[in-house]
């Protein structure tokens, strides 16, 4: 079976500082990792194609040559191969020119796959819009917000458990299908010094626009439907009141008169 | 592409230090652009020297005027017996009058549901000048290819300009297959939704963890998609009771055109009677809770204030609480009146999820945390203790 | 030369010092101030200063001289031992000395040094480095110092400071003076190691700027210090060996030594440190491994061959005991995410955590020298964890200093019913040929007694904690006599009985385990000739009480 598993390599946004006087993100020292969706993403897959005989696992990214660091981590974490889709052309990309030029990547590169797993968003864009648009260009069935996944007993259906408002439901579909995670390992894995040092001897390697046929108005900015017009820092909030060095009894005895005060409480 | 004018260069540098993309340096002492730039206009905006410019194509303005009205995906609720609109479906009626307005154009509500269906004149009190009603056996239940179908079908006949979405659990699974088979553009999670002079729909939305604001537009294709999450426009006042105009669109769905089955649903213990996004009070903790049975002191106070618990995504990857009553970006957005925040550092991706509460408390050991920059009130010390205190005192309250 | 002399600085009335007077107000609005990291309580003190700057600082000292009131140091107050917890008379606290100062560049030594306030943290340290962010240096009014500074930044290197304690949030003076270590002295030595120049204030109110390589002791071990007034004091060094391990026990000494070095690890007795020069080494890209183990012996047998291995160059060599990883592993099942790491393999019994460099961008990877001593001690590379991204260095860095936490944890949760309990960690080092010996006497006195334990810590450099977790009176009362054995037979294999945690007031009687009385006169000669008066930290090292 073959599994193949898209990756995007995003910076660590949750300790991000924005410069308070240019409004823009301090990019000094700001680490690129793998994106904790797609890390979830990987480790399905790597989970299932271990239950499986002759399961091979296909982690390809779209994105500038240093994103060949996230297909390395994706090797060590279990990945059998990885394929890097990079170009100069695909600069400034959408979603849509994103999709499409995995689309096309997914077809020539892998052409016999049964399953793409992809993480719900990515944390820099956070648009959860790739995964479906994959899913419609290559006409599969798509399940998102899955949080398991497994084979139904027939081995034929695919089938995933899926967060809903109120709980959970569990789907199945047929493969070839596209399936979008947002819950993995409560905790990263963490590969061993042997999977480190074997990672390096799987292959890598890396796809130009000219090898995957795609029309040029379709790459890139030229083939993005969306356009960023502007750019700016979120707005300030208000300040309100700050209370210090009040012990517990005073702490809560200020709360509950601000309650009584702003009438939450009669 | 983003065109620079060496001859005017000065070679500032103020460019380089106000892309946030890392976009430009200097190579060889020349200014130079990477594949990183994504013609965002932050570097124009700062350059004194007119020495950056982009050029843009523009699709044709009758091309673009074919297309009109303001469409809103109703998404549906089953309470019980009755089928009403997703509260989220209302905030986009109330915030697509202010766009339909703002073009001289109609608010249309479309609807896709199987045999049971809502009182369609309720859209109407809530704005909607007319509603499109798709009713098909096969769209009783959401499915990814159904409604992709159907909306699809409505879109490709009608021509809408703009078109809504809840980014709900199923707006965010479909929306986006819509967009891509159709080749529309659709930006997700909007925080604001404005026309602008050229009647283009400026799109804004967090980006980076919420860390920066992007404002976006869809210059070339049509309809212009959105997503946009519950909580963030206000439900307009209801109007006069009046019946509004149906127009009845036939769909052709094939029970073979669904490719996806569902095996099981299971409802979660903690989901409430009252969803969280629907919630008025919220009383939700974080790490600083320190362990899963702290959290019962937050529930009976969320009781005694008629709400209910919340907490952050730290504590449901600790296990502590279910997913459906997450708080955050990858959770839930609320907006309740009354947002009490206990033990939470008030991360980014936390704040982003419910900064439009009215009234924020929050408690927390650290004085440098946070959520103390959004919150109204903002207590330094123990959360535990402090809300145990606080039971006790509402507790007293309650029997004078 | 062996003489040096001191400065005074401008007088500024004391009366504009921000001070706290009276006990009763202390403890009231100022109650942190009276213990620090060992949990150790004070007892009552009249006065709680914070000088703003050096001047205020030498206004005070002067002024509790005059009084002939003692005055207690405290910088973080992250000490293990009562260093800064006070017990008469004054406490100044120098949390307000706490600028960057400059970064220079040292042609001779090829070297970036940081001059720094003495209460910078290190943790503020490290992250300015990592960042090469540096505000008050950005638009210092001084041409040289901004200047020095973009030469810095636009050094393509990245660079850090090496000392790691574990308590990051310690200030670099308090660093200093305790010659504090951490796991990356197994490579790069102690704080000592990378001090070049410190700024003391002395009893009298004047200070001396001691340069790294300038005032030497004579020949016959003497050092003359003169003050602006004419008074001179001298002394002589002690005349003991220091032993061959890493200790933070008694003051420097050595033939003919650098003036400076008497003040790092002095612990504040002789003098007020208010601004400290670092130097500064290059970041380079690490891997972290943590390989895990059948056995505490065939951890032993590792570090053996990790050590002797001379193709190998390992930045730290630490070791996890099976109860150190049951108490991690108890604490995944109830906090997984506060671990952050995957399941330990139930089957480990002990494991070696070392860090070497590594460059991820290399093609091919040549760790065939690691794989070869791994495999001779039958250890099994799938059985590790890895990693070298700096968000995987991060997250093993925090698993590593889980346990003094949660060994703290516990004792916390045992005080509340027993308030007499606390810790009982050791601080051992011997040398590297006894290190299977020492193991061997702990792992047995312990068992042989019957005490809970978890032991962990720097085998590298035969320095392992060993702690005790007493349940109730008698397990204490017990550890407290297994410690004194301990610290006995490592004095007598050559080792110490303070590594890194320093003497302060817990471990005062130590200190007479390993000094004859004659030696602690030595020192005693030292104190008196540079503090007559006993001003500073009267109650630590080899002064005062010796602590039940």
């Amino acid at each position: 079976m073959k599994i193949v598993v898209c990756v995007k390599q995003v910076p660590e946004v949750t300790n991000v500082q924005v410069d308070p006087v240019t409004g823009t993100l301090i990019r000094e020292g700001v680490q690129s990792i793998l994106n904790p969706f797609c890390e979830y993403a990987l480790d399905h897959a790597v989970r299932m194609a271990k239950q499986l005989e002759n399961a091979h696992v296909v982690a390809i990214s779209m994105g500038p040559p240093q994103a060949k660091d996230v297909l390395l981590r994706c090797l060590e974490l279990g990945a059998d191969e990885g394929i890097l889709v990079t170009d100069r052309q695909f600069a400034g990309a959408d979603t849509w020119a994103t999709s499409y030029t995995l689309a096309q990547a997914i077809r020539l590169a892998v052409p016999d796959y049964d399953l793409i797993l992809v993480g719900k968003q990515a944390i820099d864009g956070d648009t959860a819009q790739v995964g479906p648009e994959i899913a419609e260009i290559l006409s599969l069935p798509q399940i998102t917000y899955g949080t398991q996944i497994g084979l139904s007993p027939s081995g034929r259906q695919v089938r995933v458990t899926r967060e809903v408002e109120q709980g959970y439901e569990v789907v199945e579909a047929a493969m070839p299908a596209l399936v979008s995670f947002s819950k993995g390992e409560m905790v990263r894995r963490a590969p061993s010094f042997r999977d480190v040092l074997q990672a390096r001897e799987k292959p890598l390697r890396m796809l130009s626009a000219a090898a995957l046929n795609i029309p040029e108005e379709e790459l890139g900015l030229k083939g993005s439907f969306t356009q960023v017009v502007k750019v700016f820092p979120p707005p300030e909030k208000k300040t309100g009141r700050l209370l210090q060095d009040l012990e517990a009894e005073e702490a809560a005895q200020a709360i509950f008169d601000y309650l009584i005060e702003r009438r939450f409480i009669e | 592409m983003l065109k620079i004018d060496h001859e005017r260069c000065t070679k500032c540098k103020l460019c380089i230090r106000n892309c946030p993309f890392g976009a430009l340096s200097m190579v060889d002492d020349l200014l130079q652009v990477n594949e990183l730039c994504t013609l965002c206009g932050a570097c124009i905006n700062v350059c004194r020297f007119d020495a950056l410019s982009i050029e843009r194509k523009k699709a044709s303005k009758e091309e673009l005027a074919k297309f009109r009205d303001v469409f809103i995906w109703i998404e549906l609720d089953e309470m019980g017996e009755t089928i009403q609109p997703k509260k989220v479906a209302l905030e986009l009626l109330g915030k697509g009058r202010q766009l339909a307005d703002a073009l001289g154009e109609q608010l249309v509500a479309v609807v896709l549901c199987g045999e049971k269906c809502l009182d369609l004149n309720k859209l109407g009190q809530f704005g909607a000048d007319k509603v499109i009603l798709c009713q098909h056996p096969l769209l009783g239940q959401y499915s990814t290819d159904g409604f992709t179908h159907a909306m699809c079908a409505i879109i490709s006949a009608k021509k809408p300009a703009v078109v809504l979405y809840g980014a709900t659990p199923h707006g965010r699974d479909f929306a986006p297959r819509v967009a891509a088979r159709l080749k529309l553009g659709l930006t997700a999670d909007c925080t604001g939704l404005e026309i602008d002079a050229e009647r283009q729909l400026v799109q804004t939305r967090p980006a980076f963890g919420g860390n920066i604001m992007a404002s976006i537009i869809t210059p070339y294709n049509r309809p212009q998609t959105a997503t946009v999450r519950p909580n963030v426009f206000p439900v307009p006042q209801a109007g006069q009771d009046q019946a509004v105009k149906v127009e009845i669109f036939d769909l052709v769905l094939n029970r073979s055109a669904i490719r996806t089955r569902v095996v099981e649903k299971s409802v979660m213990a903690d989901g409430n009677a009252t969803r969280i996004e629907d919630a008025r009070v919220i009383v939700s903790g974080g790490r600083g809770c320190q362990k899963a049975a702290n959290l019962d002191i937050l529930r009976s106070v969320a009781g005694q204030l008629g709400g209910v618990l919340g907490g952050s995504r730290a504590i449901v990857e600790q296990g502590w609480i279910p997913h459906t009553i997450q708080v955050g970006q990858s959770g839930t957005t609320v907006g309740p009146e009354l947002y009490i925040a206990a033990g939470i550092s008030g991360a980014i991706q936390h704040v982003v999820g419910m900064s439009s509460s009215k009234t924020i408390i929050a408690v927390n050991k650290d004085p440098e945390a946070p959520i103390f920059k959004i919150a109204d009130l903002s207590v330094v010390g123990d959360a535990v203790e402090i809300m145990q205190k606080l039971h006790e005192l509402l507790a007293a309250h309650s029997h004078i | 030369m062996h003489e040096i002399q001191s400065k005074p600085v401008p007088s500024v009335d004391v009366k504009q010092v921000k001070c706290i007077h009276g006990f009763e107000a202390i403890q009231r609005d100022y109650p942190v101030y009276l213990t620090d990291e060992s949990k150790l309580s004070a007892k009552p003190i009249d006065y709680l200063w914070f000088p703003k700057d050096e001047l205020e600082l030498a206004a005070v000292i002067r002024e509790m001289s005059r009084l002939n009131i003692p005055i207690t140091i405290a910088g973080a107050r992250t000490g293990l031992v009562g260093g800064s917890v006070p017990e008469t008379g004054a406490l100044v606290s120098l949390e307000h000395l706490d600028k960057v100062e400059g970064l220079f560049y040292d042609p001779l030594a090829e070297e970036w040094r940081l001059r720094a306030q003495t209460s910078l943290s290190l943790k503020a340290i490290d992250n300015m480095l990592q960042f090469k962010q540096f505000p008050n240096l950005e638009k210092h009014p001084d041409e040289w110092v901004r200047s020095n500074f973009v030469r810095f930044k636009d050094d393509p290197n990245s660079y850090f400071y090496p000392p790691d304690p574990t308590e990051m949030s310690a200030s670099l003076g308090g660093s200093v003076v305790t010659n504090a270590s951490g796991a990356r002295t197994y490579r790069f030595g102690p704080t000592r190691a990378w001090v070049r120049g410190l700024r003391v204030f002395l009893a009298d109110g004047e200070y001396l700027d001691i340069p790294r390589g300038k005032y030497f002791a004579s020949p016959a071990g003497k050092f003359v210090i003169s003050n602006s007034r004419g008074e001179v004091k001298s002394f002589n060094i002690p005349g003991y060996s220091l032993p061959r391990t890493k200790s933070a026990t008694g003051f420097f000494t050595a033939p003919q030594m650098d003036l400076i070095d008497l003040f790092i690890g002095s612990e504040g007795l002789l003098g007020v440190v208010s601004r400290v020069d670092v130097a500064l080494a290059k970041r380079e890209p690490k891997i972290s491994i943590i390989q895990f183990l059948d056995s505490e012996d065939q951890a032993l047998h590792l570090t053996h061959a990790l050590r002797s291995d001379g193709r190998l160059q390992l930045d730290f060599l630490e070791f996890y005991s099976e109860n150190a990883l049951k108490l991690l592993s108890d604490l995944q099942i109830a906090e997984p995410a506060t671990v952050g790491m995957p399941a330990i393999p139930p089957q480990a019994r002990a494991a070696i955590f070392f860090e070497l460099s590594f460059d991820p961008k290399q093609e091919a990877l040549d760790f065939s020298a690691l794989e070869e001593t791994l495999a001779s001690c039958g250890a099994d590379l799938a059985n590790s964890w890895a990693g070298y991204e700096p968000r995987e260095l991060e997250r093993l860095k925090v698993f590593r200093h889980l346990l003094p936490e949660t060994i703290n944890a516990i004792i916390a949760e045992r005080k509340k019913d027993i308030p007499a309990l606390h810790k009982l960690g050791t601080d051992m080092a011997v040398p590297d040929v006894h290190l299977d010996e020492i193991w061997q006497l702990y792992k047995q006195r312990v068992q042989e007694e019957d005490l809970e334990w978890a032991a962990f810590g720097h085998i590298g450099n035969n320095h392992i904690h060993v702690n005790i977790l007493p349940r109730n009176l008698s397990e204490l009362e017990k550890g407290m006599v297994l410690y004194e054995e301990f610290a006995t037979r490592a004095v007598a294999l050559g080792g110490t009985v303070s590594a890194e945690h320093g003497i302060g007031k817990i471990k005062r009687k130590f200190l007479t385990l390993m000094y004859t009385p004659e030696q602690i006169e030595q020192m005693r000669q030292v104190k008196l000739a540079i503090d007559p008066q006993g001003l500073f930290n009267p109650q630590d090292m080899f002064l005062g009480e010796v602590a039940q």
